[in-house]
């Protein structure tokens, strides 16, 4: 039979004073596996409890996917329109409600004879180029194969220097044809799909908008924006879409500069001739709008700040009403336990023993819904990226992680402290 | 002021002895119940030497239960003195009546009071989680102690899988896990059949024989009869104090 003796006590005893050090550690580890138990005895129960902290959770990850989804979107698909690239339109594209209307009463449409003249007059700059689009997009037909709306755009060949599409097979839109308002056309991918699968379309005659065009070249794929595909256009001479469908077109004129540090320069010597051109007086506002990629890169930027003021807001109030609901689930822990609290108190438990027990496992409880939240979040982002765009940031995944741990932390502190300062004879007295 | 300074050689006078364990001094415990007041003790005093095996008796209701938790350090007294090991209790805080109730009680309670969903061996850890022992130590001697009950086989049985003689032997292996000072059992075969019961009292017997102190709460004189000294109870005072065998 072992022996327990007192003279061990003593042994002991002493060895037991380092041994202390540990003791916090101890009870949280035993702490933690109360509450995974808590959690795995009651889920539905818990996963009620969590659901302040699951919205939360998804919500802030969600917001975060999208916003890093559009930030690599814009850094990806519309700083390439052109690094160096800007657009010289009608309107100030993404400018306020207010603004636009004004705008409307004010600015004039940019034609043709526009662009001639900056083709002519503005010095410095490495391509120009107008294009023109019929909205909404007409019918094409190839043989039996209908597709109810292509981008039929107009453009001058000089385009091949500035736009996205590279030549895949054949060739671009030349000045010849744009002279002669040759019945050409360039096609994207979409157009190729759906009318020659499998065959060679160069030579073949398209029907767009009730005329015929023959295909003289293929772009490359350019891919899909905000879930749109960009491949969807059929591109025709400038002089063939005024010969055919507009005499006067409303343009758009792509100006590119040589390098970065000459664009700003070239935007105001644009802003400077345009205004000559159409007599704007010096205190006047511009009649037309000159876009850059990086002016909607910082009306993005702009919007993210209410973005993420909106969704600090919505996930504070879902992670204090969780916060709460979690705080009373907790209450009521401690009154079902009062007994079992006795008994640990009966076998040395202090205190903080018992506050860390309930404290973490609130913290556990809660962080046990931010990973639900987390996992929600990911099928959210999933759909979501189906149809427009969203990657969850690994930063996203911790800070929500953190954020719900912290807010059942805070929110167990008080019941744990009722729990930590019951009287252990009469918590051991309660029968339950 | 002045009469806190006087105190202080008053109590060192009435320290106890060495190799007296337990000395408790004119305790009172009051129950205020709104109109009346319940006194459950009333001025009760004795000493318990190292290595004693006491039993204390008395009527329900006498307040043996009172006593036990006071001299457990889960209650504290209305009045009075009670020194455990040279220590006088009512001058310790919180945390050191923890430390006490972990490393220098072990109590063994009538209802044995463990906790419901954990295993036995867990139950038995219970006393060195809450003093810090390594994970592997707490392992080993938890193992031991429940050997020592003669539970080796039923470590991973919960509660609910353990007969009552079974359970109280659990709350046994509990109570010495830590090698304490006193072994406090408030009626401990209260709730089990005279065959279980004597089960226990061998137990409590073995463990006397190999040195430690214990006292014993009981109502039964077959029981008591296991004991070498007899406390005596009735309404709140001690009413005799014999020596036995
Ligand atoms: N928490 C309490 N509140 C009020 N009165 C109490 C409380 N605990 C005990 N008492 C009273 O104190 C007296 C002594 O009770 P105690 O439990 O110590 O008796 P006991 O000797 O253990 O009895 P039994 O043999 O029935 O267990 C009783 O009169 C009881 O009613
Ligand atoms: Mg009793």
């Amino acid at each position: 039979m072992a022996v327990y003796t007192p003279a061990g006590v003593a042994a002991r005893r002493a060895h037991g004073r380092h041994i202390q050090l540990s003791g916090p550690w101890v009870t949280a580890r035993e702490a933690f596996w109360i509450a995974v138990e808590t959690l795995r005895t009651h889920k539905l129960r818990s996963f009620l409890t969590l659901l302040g902290v699951v919205i939360a959770t998804t919500t802030l990850i969600v917001v975060m996917a999208v916003v890093n989804g559009m930030n690599t979107y814009i850094a990806e698909h519309i700083a390439n329109l052109g690094a160096n690239t800007f657009v010289l339109h009608q309107f100030q594209w993404a400018q306020s409600f207010d603004e636009f209307i004004k705008a409307q009463r004010r600015n004039k449409p940019i034609r043709l004879e526009d662009y001639d003249f900056l083709r002519d007059y503005l010095r410095g700059y490495q391509a120009i180029s107008a294009l023109a689009q019929i909205q909404p997009g007409p019918e094409a037909r190839y043989k039996g194969t209908t597709i109810d709306e292509v981008d039929l755009m107009g453009l001058t060949p000089s385009h091949m220097d500035i736009g996205r599409e590279k030549v895949a097979e054949g060739r671009y839109l030349s000045d010849q044809d744009n002279n002669h308002n040759a019945p050409v056309c360039f096609i994207g991918r979409d157009i190729v799909d759906k009318f020659f699968p499998g065959t060679d379309p160069l030579g073949k005659e398209i029907i767009v908008g009730g005329r015929g065009f023959r295909v003289i070249g293929v772009a490359e794929r350019v891919g899909t924006t905000f879930g749109i595909s960009q491949d969807n256009f059929v591109f025709i001479p400038m002089g063939t879409f005024r010969a055919y469908f507009m005499p006067r077109p409303e343009l758009l004129v792509f100006i590119k500069a040589p390098d970065s540090k000459h664009l700003p320069e070239l935007e105001d010597e644009v802003r400077a001739l345009m205004r000559a051109r159409r007599h704007v007086p010096y205190h006047e506002a511009d009649t037309f709008g000159i876009n850059a990629s990086d002016t909607l890169m910082s009306v993005w930027k702009e919007l993210t700040g209410p973005i993420f003021a909106v969704t600090i807001g919505v996930v504070a109030v879902f992670m204090v009403v969780g916060g709460i609901v979690i705080m009373n689930i907790m209450l009521a822990s401690v009154t079902e336990r009062t007994h079992e609290i006795g008994i640990r108190k009966s076998l040395g438990a202090r205190r903080r023993d018992i506050l860390w027990q309930f404290v973490i496992e609130s913290a556990v409880m809660a962080a046990a819904g931010g990973l639900v939240g987390v996992f929600l979040a990911y099928a959210v982002t999933w759909a979501v990226a189906a149809v427009f765009t969203a990657k969850v940031p690994l930063s996203a995944v911790f800070i929500g992680l953190f954020l719900s741990a912290a807010v059942g932390l805070f929110f167990g502190i008080y019941p744990a402290s009722k729990a930590a300062r019951l009287d252990p004879i009469e918590a051991l007295r309660t029968e339950n | 002021m002045g009469s806190q300074v006087a105190s202080s050689p008053v109590q060192e006078s009435h320290r106890p002895a060495d190799g007296v364990i337990i000395r408790t001094e004119d305790l009172w415990k009051t129950y205020d119940m709104g109109e009346v007041a319940v006194h459950a003790l009333c001025g009760v005093s004795f000493e318990i030497a190292r290595g004693e095996y006491v039993a204390i008796m008395g009527p329900s209701g006498s307040g043996k239960s009172t006593l036990m938790n006071l001299i457990g350090c889960l209650d504290t007294p209305t009045s009075g003195r009670y020194w455990l090991n040279g220590r006088l209790v009512s001058e310790l805080t919180d945390d050191e009546l923890a430390h006490i109730r972990n490393k220098e009680i072990g109590f063994v309670f009538q209802t044995f009071n463990l906790l419901a969903r954990a295993t036995a061996l867990h139950n038995v850890e219970l006393p060195l989680i809450y003093n810090g022992t390594p994970a592997e130590e707490r392992l080993e001697r938890a193992k031991e102690a429940l050997r020592v009950v003669e539970l080796g086989d039923r470590m991973y049985h919960k509660p609910n899988e353990l007969s009552g003689g079974q359970r109280q032997r659990v709350a046994v292996a509990r109570a010495l896990v830590n090698n304490p000072s006193i072994i406090l059992a408030d009626e401990p075969t209260g709730n089990l059949d005279s065959a279980t019961g004597a089960e226990i009292m061998n137990l409590l017997d073995r463990l006397h024989q190999s040195g430690n102190t214990i006292v014993l709460v009981t109502h039964e004189f077959d029981i008591a009869a296991h004991a070498f000294r007899v406390i005596g109870i009735r309404d709140g005072k001690v009413d005799r104090d014999e020596r036995m065998k």
